[in-house]
């Protein structure tokens, strides 16, 4: 898995490549993590470039957005495939995460 | 029954008022003496109420002791109080006829007070015997009437809930069922059923409950009940069998217990899947008169002990082939000599049975009991099960994938390497491919995480199969038993702050197969899920 992290309008937007599962999960949470505790509280998480997505990987997002509504930050995620859609609908996180169909409308939301 | 606190009452009849005096004072410190002074005043107070005992004086004007005797012994309501005569005349002749009609001890005057108070109180504890016994007696039959009401209602629950119409499925030529159960007079508490747990697989159980009457026939419903519940969503006869166990095991004070036979038949590909509880082993018959019997026993029988766990067999049948299964009532059957119909008879039978139809065999296998035990009383409910195979079975072709690896959450990077090798050279679909990587990532991580409670090397296999329209996933692992697919799903209504981390990853398994289950067979958990392919191009 790749994360690629870039920064616009004061957004940090960390996109992922490959697959989020048990694997990989650790990684994009320590990832993230280093964001917020530099004090990032804009984030924006970009799946255009992902495989699939496990429940470690949920768990991943939905830690991330307890953290960042905790502290008055906020969490969007974008461009997601059909299989990460289902996951999202299986799971319930499509009305617990804020998720956008494009990186630019996510930007746009904040 | 006298009441052991009221004097007894002893009626004396004479008709010298004298006499009546003397016994007066012999006897009425100790019971309430009532007199007579001729027969008809005698007839009419005991008609009125009876005494416990009468003296009866013989020579009397207009009717004799004889009569009054005679008349009390032909009346059902009087013949049961002794009689004592009690008279002047000493011939053995007079005697004679006194016992002849029925009297209890004979007295001759003058009375000798000790030994009229003797032989009284001989006679009234004889009578309270009597009476004792005949109490006895009417409790017990009362009893035993209400003992054969319960054997009735017992068989009507018993034969309520078989399926009798046959055929049982007309839409499906692939095979050929028939079952039959003839009840005993009093033993009781077989069952067969049968039923479709998914459009492939067929059901099918016998069963033998301990116990007779109503009680052995709820225990029946119980079970019958409880393996039709657990068997919708639940297709290892090893699983069923331990979790029916248990739930019967739980709550059986009457300790109750039930023989069993559970199989679960592919129709298709004449795949046989099962368990044996305590049950005498099934048969399968072959075309050519060559038998296989399925004498594997998987455990005790159901509902003596909780926590048990079953195992399973598997055995493929051929087109022809006749899964014959019975309860003991069939081969312990008796002749009038005592010998039992046995394995070797059935043996023989079967070898050379009629096997055109399901419905032909278990009659025909009915007969030959019959015809054995001719002239014998049935002792045990006596039932067959014949499930026959009418097609050749199906051969699947498939890719495959078989994969080994260690108990090591790094080897499920190495397991979805391969799934995407593999699904790369069969022009697998990217969303096939994706709902595997994720399935087998939930499944190996539950597994690999919490699976194992010993640091032992474990070997986990993982096997794929792409048939035409749908792919299977089989998990297997020799960890600790467990179900994944019996706890409750997470809530997805709360929010983010509500929700909890856990279960995530079985409710995603779940929804994005078309079907799972989970089995143990012998020492290994076995998860079997299948995804439905869209129709390929």
């Amino acid at each position: 898995m790749k994360i690629e992290i870039r920064e616009s309008q004061g957004i940090q937007i960390v996109a992922f490549e490959g697959n989020l599962d048990t694997g990989t999960s650790p990684e994009a949470e320590s990832k993230i993590n280093e964001l917020i505790d530099a004090g990032n509280q804009k984030l924006l998480v970009n799946f255009e470039q992902l495989n699939f997505i496990a429940s470690s990987g949920l768990r991943v997002l939905l830690a991330t957005v307890k953290k960042l509504n905790a502290s008055g930050g906020d969490l969007r995620i974008c461009s997601l495939n059909a299989i990460v859609q289902e996951v999202f609908d299986i799971s319930g996180f499509i009305t617990i995460l804020n998720v956008k169909s494009t990186e630019e409308e996510a930007l746009s939301s904040f | 029954m006298t009441d052991a606190l009221k004097k007894p009452v002893i009626l004396a009849v004479d008709d010298t008022p004298e006499n009546l005096d003397v016994v007066r004072g012999i006897l009425a410190s100790t019971y309430t003496v009532k007199a007579a002074v001729n027969g008809p005043m005698a007839l009419k107070i005991v008609e009125k109420q009876p005494p416990d005992l009468i003296l009866l004086d013989i020579m009397m004007p207009n009717m004799s002791g004889y009569e009054v005797c005679e008349r009390l012994k032909s009346n059902p309501d009087t013949s049961h109080i002794p009689v004592i005569f009690l008279t002047a005349m000493d011939q053995t002749t007079d005697e004679s006829k006194g016992f002849d009609l029925g009297a209890a001890d004979y007295i001759t005057k003058p009375v000798n007070p000790p030994i009229l108070e003797a032989r009284v109180k001989t006679h009234l504890a004889l009578k309270q015997a009597m009476d004792d016994l005949q109490g006895a007696y009417a409790l017990i039959k009362q009893q035993k009437d209400r003992m054969q009401e319960e054997l009735n209602v017992g068989h009507t629950i018993q034969m309520s809930m078989l399926p009798l119409e046959f055929p049982a499925f007309p839409e499906h030529t692939e095979f050929d069922l028939h079952g039959l159960l003839k009840p005993a007079r009093e033993v009781g508490g077989d069952f067969y059923d049968f039923f479709m747990i998914s459009e492939d697989e067929l059901c099918l159980v016998v069963g033998d409950v301990s116990g007779k009457g109503v009680p052995a026939a709820l225990f029946m419903a119980v079970t019958q009940t409880m393996i039709k519940t657990a068997s919708s969503g639940d297709r290892s006869p090893a699983s069923i069998v331990t979790r029916v166990n248990d739930a019967l095991s739980s709550d059986n004070p009457a300790s109750m217990f039930v023989t069993l036979f559970l199989a679960i038949v592919d129709i298709h590909t004449g795949r046989v899947r099962f368990c044996n509880a305590g049950h005498n082993p099934p048969y399968i018959v072959h075309p050519d008169g060559s038998l296989t019997c399925l004498n594997q026993r998987h455990g005790v029988v159901m509902g003596a002990l909780p926590g048990m766990a079953y195992g399973e067999d598997e055995i493929g049948m051929a087109k022809g082939d006749e899964l014959f299964i019975f309860t003991d009532g069939v081969t312990e059957a008796m002749d009038r000599d005592g010998e039992l119909f046995s394995e070797t008879r059935l043996e023989k039978f079967l070898s050379n049975a009629d096997c055109s139809t399901s419905q032909i065999m278990t009659g025909s296998a009915l007969q030959a009991v019959e015809e054995f035990a001719i002239g014998a009383e049935q002792a045990d409910d006596i039932t067959i099960l014949a499930y026959r195979l009418q097609d050749s079975p199906k051969i699947v072709q498939s890719d495959s994938l078989e994969l080994s690896l260690v108990a090591d959450i790094a080897e499920i990077a190495r397991v979805q390497q391969a799934v995407e090798q593999f699904a790369a050279q069969t022009n697998t679909a990217a969303g096939i491919t994706q709902k595997m990587s994720i399935i087998l990532d939930e499944l190996l991580n539950n597994t690999i995480s919490y699976g194992f409670e010993d640091p032992k090397d474990h070997e986990i296999h993982v096997a794929i199969e792409l048939n035409d329209d749908h792919v299977s996933l089989r998990i297997s692992d020799d960890g600790i038993p467990f179900n994944p697919f019996t706890h409750s799903d997470p809530d997805t209504s709360l929010s983010a702050e509500e929700r909890e981390l856990g279960g995530l990853g079985v409710m995603l398994v779940k929804n994005l197969t078309n079907s799972y289950a989970y089995q143990r067979l012998s020492d290994r958990n076995v998860v079997t899920l299948t995804i439905k392919l869209e129709t390929k191009s």
